[in-house]
């Protein structure tokens, strides 16, 4: 399925690649030979048991874990280069703000890092992307005073300010309550289809991945692995009112039933 | 008492103030004032063993530059002393944790010294560099340096590992990261270490004048002086400065605290 992307077009590949924890008498191999493209601006999500390996590989793709086996290269460059260019954007699984800082300065951090790396890249102004992401009045606000959603969101925004080649974002919304993680999920898609960048977002959430994605990727465990690559066929730009329609519930029946037998054969 | 200033506006009535005020400094100042009416019968019985505290207060009153000056050069002692030991825990807790090789060469000798009474190490220290200044620079100093050393080695390890997986992803130098993420988040962790270190301080410099009492002037010295003499409210009234003076530095600790870690609320002592 991979195969449609057009060569010049492919923002993140992934390679054979492999990696395992552990001694030589208890080793465990978390990835299998995990072979993965994805487009310039395009949304993937990574679903599947826990102990599949979904953060393992996002973690090899953000250079925060270095694979045993296999590729990784980022616009045609390898992980490293692509980190010292500032390709890569993190948003963690915790918003991970600093809490002696300002909301502003929060998400004007990644600027100051790294300065080199911010040859060639379109800073974007922090003040006008958090208005946008809706903190406009929480600008000089410390993260304690926000609720958790507000600064999940401020660290989304941290991720864009500096204009990376590809987004990687671990469960962001995991923390949150279900109506705000719904509040939040919508606020990153509309942000996204007017500001399309290369997404590999992992979470544990089926229609999460439907409403956002263009590809789900689904895992399998022991040793985690890809099991099936589904392609979401539905219009953009997306709203909430995806969530009502026949292709919306097809499609999300059909992610649940590919889990659930990953799941029992993993149990056999 | 922060919890007063919070609550307090919700209801205007001085009736309600008042009563939080009394519950608020009732409590200690009944028991400061139970403690002393029982010294004062106590002393009165007894003036072979304290003094009254009218003594204490008349012989703070008769002389008080003696005490003043005295006061000085253990502030002098604490300042300097504490302080170069402050910076030097800190500074080698920095070396530690961003050179592993540092802890391993130098934990071994520091536990050594540091398990060593210091108040077996302070004669020492008289007859190696005389009854001047330096030895009590020193014992003040090594008294606050090991619980600055280990809080703050903690502090800078306690890295919120999410944080960092960003500041790796954007390739943050070292310094980068020591400067936007270690240092201002170990501070927490620093000042816990000051709040065992203050009054520590104080026993280190008091200590360092026992040893040395009579060559130079000192509270400690004079606690030492007075007691031989059995002059007992000048002993007394040397202790309650100091006493004084230690919950003078805590204090100061604490307002220093709120102004610098305002967005911590966190208390890590004890951790």
């Amino acid at each position: 399925m991979t195969a449609t992307a057009h060569p010049e077009e492919i923002g993140v590949e992934v390679t054979n690649v492999t990696k395992s924890f552990g001694g030589d008498e208890a080793r465990v191999t978390v990835l299998n030979g995990v072979t993965l493209s994805i487009r310039k601006g395009e949304f993937v999500s990574l679903i599947g048991p826990s102990g599949c390996g979904k953060s393992t590989l996002l973690k090899v793709v953000a250079g925060l874990s270095e694979a045993n086996g296999g590729t990784v290269s980022i616009n045609g460059k390898s992980v490293r280069e692509a980190a010292r260019d500032k390709a890569i954007g993190l948003v963690p699984q915790s918003p991970a703000l600093l809490p002696w800082r300002t909301i502003l300065d929060n998400v004007s951090l990644p600027i100051s890092i790294n300065p080199r790396g911010n040859t060639g890249r379109r800073l974007r102004d922090p003040r006008e992307l958090l208005q946008s992401f809706g903190l406009g009045h929480a600008l000089d606000r410390y993260p304690a005073q926000l609720s958790g959603g507000m600064q999940q969101r401020a660290a989304i925004a941290r991720a864009f300010v500096f204009d990376p080649e590809i987004l990687l974002m671990d469960e962001p919304f995991s923390a949150l309550d279900e109506m705000n993680r719904d509040q939040q999920r919508m606020g990153l898609l509309d942000f996204w289809q007017s500001n399309r960048k290369s997404v590999l977002f992992v979470t544990h959430s089926v229609p999460e991945a439907i409403m956002l994605s263009d590809r789900i990727v689904l895992m399998a465990s022991h040793p985690g692995r890809i099991a099936e690559i589904i392609d979401v066929d539905l219009p953009r730009p997306r709203n909430e009112a995806l969530y009502a329609t026949d292709a919306f519930r097809d499609l999300e029946f059909y992610v649940r039933s590919a889990l659930r037998k990953v799941m029992e054969a993993a149990r056999v | 008492m922060s919890d007063s200033i919070a609550t307090a506006p919700r209801r205007n009535s001085s009736a309600f103030t008042m009563t939080r005020i009394i519950w608020n400094w009732g409590p200690p100042t009944l028991t400061f004032v139970i403690v002393a009416v029982l010294w004062q019968l106590v002393a009165i019985n007894n003036p072979y063993v304290l003094p009254t505290l009218d003594a204490v207060g008349a012989s703070l009153a008769s002389d008080p530059g003696m005490y003043w000056a005295n006061l000085l050069v253990t502030c002098q002692e604490i300042v300097v002393g504490a302080g170069a030991g402050i910076i030097c825990g800190f500074l080698l807790a920095v070396a530690m944790s961003e050179l592993p090789i540092v802890e391993k060469a130098v934990m071994p000798l520091i536990v050594v010294i540091m398990v060593t009474p210091v108040v077996a190490i302070a004669p020492a220290l008289v007859v190696a560099f005389g009854f001047g200044m330096l030895p009590k620079y020193i014992v003040t100093g090594l008294v606050v340096f090991f619980p600055m050393l280990v809080n703050s080695l903690a502090g800078l390890r306690d890295v919120d590992q999410k944080a960092l997986d960003v500041f790796k992803t954007l390739h943050a130098s070292r310094w980068e990261i020591f400067r936007d993420l270690r240092l201002p988040g170990c501070m927490p962790f620093v000042f816990a270490g000051l709040r065992i270190a203050m009054p520590l301080a104080v026993v280190g410099a008091a200590v360092a004048e026992f040893v040395a009492a009579g060559q130079q002037a000192g509270l400690g010295s004079l606690v030492t002086i007075a007691a031989a003499q059995a002059n007992l409210p000048v002993t007394w009234a040397s202790i309650a400065l100091l006493c004084l003076l230690g919950v003078l530095l805590v204090s100061l600790l604490a307002l220093l605290r709120k102004r610098i870690l305002w967005w911590s609320d966190e208390d890590v002592v004890g951790r």
